[in-house]
């Protein structure tokens, strides 16, 4: 069964890579079958990763007289319940209802807490570099990246501020956060190779030792 | 009750999430474990959704005879495969595991691993030091990808032997991502969560609504 | 002859990457390596947590990227066994909980680690935000039972956990926005410590909040776990993978050289 799978996955494997020659019936094959196993996985996971555990199992515990609590549970299953309002074409606007609840509750949590975790802190930490020149504990190779530091922050969000106009001072200011801005893309850009290739390293390491390694393991 | 009971509730539970966030009394906080239990209940079910939306895409495909019908019958096949593997004898089922294994992972991964190709042609093709701005990009990417590697530095090493730079270029790079990367996404990070809770102020009062409909309510 | 190098057909880099790849794969190169600043306090920090401690680990990956953070967890772990700290596993990644109880059982079986008194994998949970807020409170709540289905109050490992009070790390080993969701909401509002992992991708994003501290240390990429497997004397994927890489990086940044020289030359000779 093990070789059996190899051989499966390298198949799938190859069907998609045909693809580096030009579109074909194998990689739409494996494409199509992708997100429908994708999907499949998705409603087993929900049922027993998301929907027995929280709703059911206490529920059920609630009938048989285990824990009455488990009847407040009821609430939010008839809110999610709504969900499937989506399959009738009359009813589809009650999906609404939980949506606004989930988009409520993820805006209320969010206002406070990303406050504090990116605009105190990030504002906290391109400050911070200038206490300790004050303290007179830098070097002064750390006194210039504490000011490239800010330099660099305030410049680029110059250049995400459209309420004024992009003229004068402003715009060289901008320009200057694009110079940061373009730094910060090539530096995705140069990791972002280095991920691409950890997946096609680890694509090919497979072929060749276990779909090739099986071959030889037969003769 | 289509439009106002979603607003009410919207503005409900985002008001009590924030309230609940500044007082730790008792009861503020049994409020605040109850909703995010509820959410928790709540969210499995919005599934629902997606499974509906790309059934009915792909059985729409198959009914109008769109170009390349036939393969909406190979999603319907993964989808009830795994489904009828997974949902009555659970996740931990060999069968489930091994499609997992040897036909969901594989793919996944090649399909995502086709990237590396096209970001080495796209790099040949159109990776151009036209003006300054693409210089900045192009010599940080290439320093950033050499500093990397543990092949950098040795090359680095021998082809920049002359110059005051030839310390490890691995140090270059992480010069670059401790400095002026950091004050790049420094800044973006602080434009995008101004806006983000800008929009969540919206959302709670009611003025962003295209949630309701996916247009403006 | 350099219009006929800019119109290259693309199959021919296509074909250069495969070699790029699979050539030193044969040739098993190990080139050595450096370990960076963010990687060694990575791993500091675990390596100062005494016996017994817990790391609670977040598999915040799928199939489409799993190739980087998988060493970097088969690194960590293995660290973590063998300093006898516990690992309490779970995702917020709707693909990874498979993934995650594989490579679990793989280092466990490996370093004779036992389910349930030396790690435990929780599972999965729809919705970051209220996943993470509840374990805050109690992870029971989010978590009554492990992914095996035993209930957390059968686990003896899990016997003085309740909350992030006893997690001394949480280490997201992530794909995507799952970091910004650990640090917003669990370290932020309960002061739970992070260190992450994470893909070559959103990399360059992590370091504004390395510098302030919201991070106690960074794997980056393949890079990262290399580094990681080079502290632990361990190599695994991490070094074979970065050796590999090196060849593939030094066949883009030759490309982009030559695109370039050919491109001025061309643009000169149009010019004149």
């Amino acid at each position: 069964m093990e070789v059996f799978g190899i051989w499966i996955a390298a198949f799938l494997t190859l069907c998609i890579y045909s693809f580096l020659y030009r579109d074909n019936p194998f990689y739409r094959f494996a494409e199509h079958l992708f997100v429908g196993m994708t999907v499949g996985y998705g409603i087993a996971r929900s049922i027993h990763q998301g929907f027995i555990p929280l709703a059911w199992t206490p529920l059920w515990a609630a009938i048989i007289g285990e824990s009455p609590a488990g009847y407040f549970k009821l609430i939010p299953i008839c809110i999610g319940l709504l969900f499937f309002a989506r399959l009738s074409s009359r009813h589809s606007w009650l999906v609404s209802y939980p949506i606004a609840i989930l988009i409520g509750f993820g805006s209320g949590a969010m206002i406070p807490n990303a406050f504090q975790a990116y605009i105190f802190e990030q504002t906290r930490g391109t400050i911070e570099p200038f206490g300790s020149i004050h303290a007179g504990t830098l070097s002064g190779w750390e006194i210039f990246e504490a000011v490239l530091m800010i330099v660099g922050v305030v410049c680029t969000l110059t250049y995400f501020f459209f309420s004024a106009e992009h003229r004068g001072p402003v715009k060289w200011i901008s320009k200057v956060g694009i110079a940061f801005l373009m730094i910060g893309f090539g530096s995705a850009f140069g990791n972002t190779v280095m991920g691409r290739v950890a997946l096609l390293i680890q694509r090919v390491d497979f072929l060749i030792n276990d779909w090739i390694g099986s071959i030889s393991a037969l003769f | 009750m289509k439009r106002q009971v979603p607003l009410i509730l919207c503005f409900l539970f985002g008001v009590v999430m924030i309230l609940t966030e500044f007082s730790p009394h008792a009861a503020s906080q049994s409020v605040y474990n109850e909703i995010v239990n509820w959410t928790l209940i709540v969210w499995p079910f919005a599934t629902v959704l997606a499974v509906a939306t790309l059934v009915q895409t792909h059985w729409a495909r198959i009914q109008r005879r769109s170009e390349h019908w036939q393969y909406s019958y190979v999603v319907f096949a993964g989808i009830i495969v795994m489904a009828a593997i997974g949902v009555p004898f659970g996740m931990k089922h060999p069968a489930f595991e091994w499609l997992f294994n040897n036909v969901q992972v594989p793919m996944g991964a090649t399909m995502f691993s086709l990237l590396a190709f096209f970001i080495a042609s796209a790099a040949f093709r159109a990776f151009r030091a036209r003006n300054t701005e693409a210089t900045l990009l192009l010599v940080t990417a290439l320093i950033v990808m050499m500093g990397n590697v543990p092949v950098g530095d040795l090359v680095w090493n021998e082809v920049m032997a002359w110059s005051p730079w030839s310390d490890k270029v691995s140090e270059a790079r992480q010069w670059i991502l401790d400095n002026p990367n950091l004050s790049a996404r420094r800044g973006i990070i602080l434009g995008i969560s101004l806006g983000g809770i800008s929009q969540s102020i919206r959302i709670i009062l009611g003025i962003e609504r295209s949630y309701l409909s996916g247009g403006d309510a | 002859m350099f219009e006929k190098l800019l119109n290259m057909n693309r199959q021919i880099v296509f074909i250069l990457v495969v070699l790029a790849v699979i050539i030193p794969m044969l040739l098993n190169i190990r080139l050595p390596l450096a370990v960076s600043e963010p990687t060694q306090k990575l791993y500091d920090y675990i390596d100062e947590l005494p016996s017994e401690s817990t790391i609670m680990i977040a598999f915040d990956y799928g199939p489409s990227s799993f190739a980087e953070p998988e060493p970097m967890a088969e690194a960590v772990m293995k660290h973590c066994f063998d300093k006898g700290i516990k690992v309490v596993g779970l995702t917020l990644d709707p693909e990874a909980v498979t993934l995650a109880d594989n490579v679990m059982q793989k280092i466990a079986e490996e370093k004779g680690a036992i389910n349930g008194i030396d790690y435990v994998l929780l599972g999965y949970r729809e919705g970051p935000i209220q996943v993470i807020l509840g374990m805050g409170v109690e992870i029971a709540s989010v978590f009554e039972s492990d992914y095996t289905g035993t209930p957390l109050s059968d686990i003896p490992m899990m016997a003085d956990i309740t909350n992030y009070d006893q997690i001394d790390l949480l280490l997201d080993l992530a794909a995507g926005t799952s970091i910004d969701a650990w640090i917003t909401f669990a370290n932020t509002k309960y002061g739970l410590k992070i260190g992450a992992g994470v893909t070559g991708v959103i990399v360059s994003e992590m370091y504004p909040y390395l510098q302030t501290g919201q991070l106690v240390g960074l794997l980056s990429g393949f890079l990262g776990a290399a580094e990681y497997e080079k502290l632990i004397d361990t190599p695994g994927k991490g070094i074979a993978g970065i050796n590999t890489v090196s060849f593939v990086h030094l066949l883009v940044v030759g490309l982009v050289v030559l695109g370039n020289i050919a491109f001025f030359i061309q643009q000169r000779k149009e010019q004149g």
